[in-house]
């Protein structure tokens, strides 16, 4: 399987499966195997937004103004979250589009990507704006090493799975002897990697980034660093969008009915699923600790973030019909809510940076019956 | 079935639905706290079980859903339906 960037073969990829069928050929969209990536790229299309919408001013003004536990508390966060997307606008491209077979599957892959690159620019948005040098806040980001420590295990799958894939196309199938290291290039241990690597993005997207999240909106709860919060709000919905793309891969795959070795795989790799989540939960609440070391900031302590972490590591579990690995509890950040929910009060778009505005959402269905009630 | 949808929640009161745009709204234009996030059907917390009767969609719903459940803000009565929230 060596990968082709145009295969001129004349296959119907509606009968291919999801990952190492043949490679795309045709990028068409009017019939697909399955619906909802192409329904996931229209949504996030909809959803397209520029940092620059959203003004800065009076954050830079909020954020002068507070005390240096609070900054470290803000700026940690953001370094986490340039390092997250950092990875995640490159690595879907990278990673799964050489292993690929379907078109709205590649697309969905790439639209995701790119709405990654968004909140990469908005951060620098962010930091532009409320420092006067940017490059302490990024150049410092390598140099943490509470940050460093999970990079490493957001990317360590990722790295692995894209390694073998090259040995694969390379080499062709099988154990491989490369520089005195032995690799299992078969196509079986290419799936389980593949596989593994989408559970630990689908923890990247579902649990690591809402510890952010959540110190970003207790700022603003306080009516501090709002614009940053609005922005924040707009990564959180396209978060939850990408979570549904890996929740359907995941599960897809799991049921057996797209490639009947991926259910063999979920059975063999459950004891590894949980321990992807139990480790990531672990490391959020370690960050919780490190965020909170020099003082805690109103509404919010690395206590109740931590519960949170438990809590939403449970719901995440649960929709990839996993066991809960924490206690039941109540979310115990009902307010988180609020910010996570899309603008149900009719606003003018040009009036407010509405959520919910979608651009191109014009309805051509014109009934004859629909002027019915009208009299001239 | 002919005449005005009836919805049963249980735990909670039975209604008529009132031709609101979504069971997530009839729900809220009765006072039931049915969770809710995006009302775009991609977060996935409006879940409910869908016991009894059928609903219509309208929007598409983007989470992955067992049989038997239904995405509120996604879908309106068809016939009277029965609806179970979850517990938290």
């Amino acid at each position: 399987m060596s990968y082709s960037t145009f295969s001129p073969s004349n296959h119907d990829a509606t009968r291919e499966p999801m990952f190492f069928g043949r490679s795309v050929n045709v990028a068409r969209y009017d019939r697909q195997k399955y619906p909802i990536f192409e329904k996931l790229i229209e949504k996030q299309l909809s959803f397209f937004w520029r940092p620059e919408e959203v003004d800065l001013t009076n954050d830079r003004k909020d954020f002068m103004g507070m005390p240096d536990h609070e900054q470290h508390i803000f700026l940690s966060n953001l370094k986490y979250q340039t390092l997250l997307d950092s990875v995640q606008g490159r690595s879907p491209n990278v990673a799964f589009l050489p292993v690929v077979s379907l078109p709205e599957l590649e697309t969905w892959f790439e639209t995701w990507a790119f709405s990654e690159t968004i909140h990469s620019r908005s951060y620098t948005h962010i930091i532009r704006n409320i420092i006067t040098e940017p490059s302490e806040v990024f150049d410092t980001i390598v140099t943490n090493p509470e940050i460093i420590k999970r990079a490493e295990t957001v990317t360590r799958l990722y790295d692995e799975f894209i390694q073998l894939v090259n040995i694969h196309a390379v080499h062709g199938a099988g154990i491989h002897r490369i520089d005195g290291e032995s690799y299992d290039a078969s196509l079986y241990n290419l799936k389980k990697k593949l596989y593994l690597t989408l559970v630990s993005v689908n923890v990247l997207e579902a649990i690591r980034f809402y510890v952010s999240f959540a110190c970003s909106f207790a700022f603003a709860e306080r009516a501090l660093m709002e614009g940053n919060a609005k922005i924040i709000k707009l990564i959180a919905r396209d978060e939850a969008l990408h979570l549904t793309g890996t929740q359907h891969m995941l599960n897809l795959m799991a049921s057996g009915a797209d490639d009947p070795d991926f259910k063999q795989i979920a059975v063999e790799c459950e004891e590894q699923v949980y321990a992807i989540f139990r480790e990531a939960a672990q490391q959020e609440k370690e960050w919780a600790e490190y965020l909170f070391s020099e003082g805690s900031m109103i509404g919010l302590n690395a206590r109740i973030l931590g519960d949170y972490v438990e809590y939403i590591t449970n719901v995440r579990m649960k929709a990839l019909g996993l066991s809960e690995i924490f206690p039941a509890r109540q979310n115990p950040l009902p307010w988180m809510n609020s910010w996570l929910v899309s603008d149900n009060v009719q606003v003018a778009p040009q009036e407010a940076e509405i959520s919910s505005y979608l651009v191109g959402q014009i309805d051509n269905d014109v009934d004859t019956g629909d002027f019915d009630g009208f009299d001239l | 079935m002919s005449g005005i949808p009836r919805i049963k929640v249980s735990n909670y009161h039975t209604f008529f639905y009132q031709y609101e745009f979504s069971l997530l709204d009839a729900l809220e234009a009765q006072n039931i706290p049915a969770p809710y996030n995006c009302r775009g059907g991609y977060c996935g917390c409006c879940k409910v079980r869908l016991l009894e009767g059928e609903v219509e969609y309208v929007q598409d719903s983007l989470v992955d859903l067992q049989a038997d459940e239904v995405l509120t803000c996604c879908c309106r009565p068809k016939t009277h339906i029965e609806v179970e929230l979850p517990e938290d």
